[in-house]
């Protein structure tokens, strides 16, 4: 049985897992929703109360059935590189791809609606508390007083996108910031603005979880870091003299990200933490679809390889959840 | 009017450098101009960034 990759040609990571599933000798077949139609052609037939569907891409036929997983990586738009493309032949095309998909029995990293789900940032934060791990204090409002009267509370806070998102007309990033005591506030008004209490950490963690297996990475705080310098807040802006580390995972931290993973019913997420001058692990955020390429070129940590192994599994599971219930078998 | 979290918006870096792999569709992998996989030379990627969460990027906004 085949394992079915969606992502973009250039996504240089997912041939990370291409190398190690070639190597095992399973099948393999990588498309781009962005080349459906065109390069990527599909076909479905619901007859006699039967389905028989096939893909192909680039000279691969592949039928629905013979998938034993599907790996959402890095997916363009559906139908976003046709000759004639349209919002309307994206819906069309992605329906199509992922209504078929989705009929299938294979197992998913990560399935679409826990990934649509799981993507809510405040949903991840009520979610991590349940689980029992740490959360900094957060707020998420559009009242200025609001605001106001939680940095009261909590001097030293940050800001960071609700969504994770950042703008693009004109391209922006929105780091992770420190907010200055004495802010003014009034534009919360006009967007919903996430600030949570900023954690004064000496290390940034990213744990890397597949399935059951945790691979953790630790990138120590600089000791001279200006803790106003946006590098020393977000990990992403950070300079890149100090490397990321393999590290060990505290066993109530394993518990619960593992609690976490089944609650969401995600195959794969990426944590990240900041671990204070106590050692305690904080949440920031769990990304269903997160980067890992780095964390294994600096580390040597086997994620790609796990990630192969989870995809590599023979067979499909049974279906005995949609969208988050318990369903029964007709 | 503008939304309090854009007060410290910065200009997003994208990735300037073309890479020197191209995806063959045949072996469904990143190639490098001798032949060999991208994938295989983590010095490589290391260098240039592109396994990298890339914050603002066009392409990497679940990282």
């Amino acid at each position: 049985m085949t394992v079915l990759i969606l992502t973009c040609e250039e996504d240089v990571t997912a041939d990370m897992v291409v190398v190690h599933l070639n190597a095992s000798g399973v099948p393999v077949v990588r498309l781009d929703p962005a080349d459906l139609p065109g390069g990527v052609a599909l076909s479905g037939e619901y007859v006699h109360g039967r389905f028989r569907g096939h893909l192909q891409s680039a000279g691969r036929l592949v039928s629905i059935a013979g998938l034993r997983s599907v790996w959402v990586r890095r997916p363009g738009d559906a139908a976003a590189r046709a000759a004639q493309p349209s919002a309307w032949l994206t819906e069309e095309s992605a329906q199509a791809l992922y209504g078929m998909l989705l009929g299938s029995d294979a197992r998913w990293m990560n399935h679409p609606d826990a990934a649509r789900r799981a993507r809510h940032k405040p949903w991840q934060l009520r979610l991590a508390q349940r689980c029992g791990l740490p959360v900094p204090a957060t707020l998420i409002t559009t009242f200025p007083q609001a605001a106001r009267e939680f940095a009261d509370r909590y001097p030293d806070l940050v800001v960071k996108p609700v969504s994770g998102a950042h703008p693009q007309d004109p391209p922006r990033a929105v780091p992770t910031s420190r907010v200055a005591p004495d802010t003014d506030f009034s534009a919360v008004a006009f967007g919903p603005t996430l600030l949570q209490r900023r954690v004064g950490k000496r290390a940034d963690v990213r744990l890397t979880v597949v399935g059951e297996r945790l691979l953790a990475a630790r990138k120590a705080t600089a000791q001279d870091a200006d803790p106003d310098d946006p590098g020393s807040v977000d990990v992403r802006f950070a300079p890149a003299g100090i490397p990321w580390h393999p590290t060990d995972v505290p066993p109530r931290v394993a518990d619960a990200v593992r609690s976490y993973l089944r609650e969401a019913e995600l195959a794969y997420g990426a944590f990240d933490f900041a671990e204070d001058a106590d050692g305690t692990w904080w949440f920031l955020e769990c990304n269903q679809s997160g980067q890992f390429g780095f964390v294994e070129v600096e580390t040597g940590l086997p994620i790609a390889r796990t990630i192969a192994e989870w995809l590599a599994r023979p067979g499909p599971e049974p279906r005995t959840r949609v969208n988050g219930s318990s369903t029964t078998a007709c | 009017m503008q939304p309090f979290a854009l007060n410290y918006a910065r200009p997003a870096v994208e990735l300037e450098a073309t890479t020197p792999y191209v995806y063959d569709s045949g072996l469904q992998l990143n190639v490098l101009m001798d032949g060999r996989v991208a994938a295989g030379d983590l010095a490589l990627l290391r260098e240039l960034g592109t396994t990298t969460s890339t914050a603002g990027s066009k392409t990497h906004f679940d990282d």
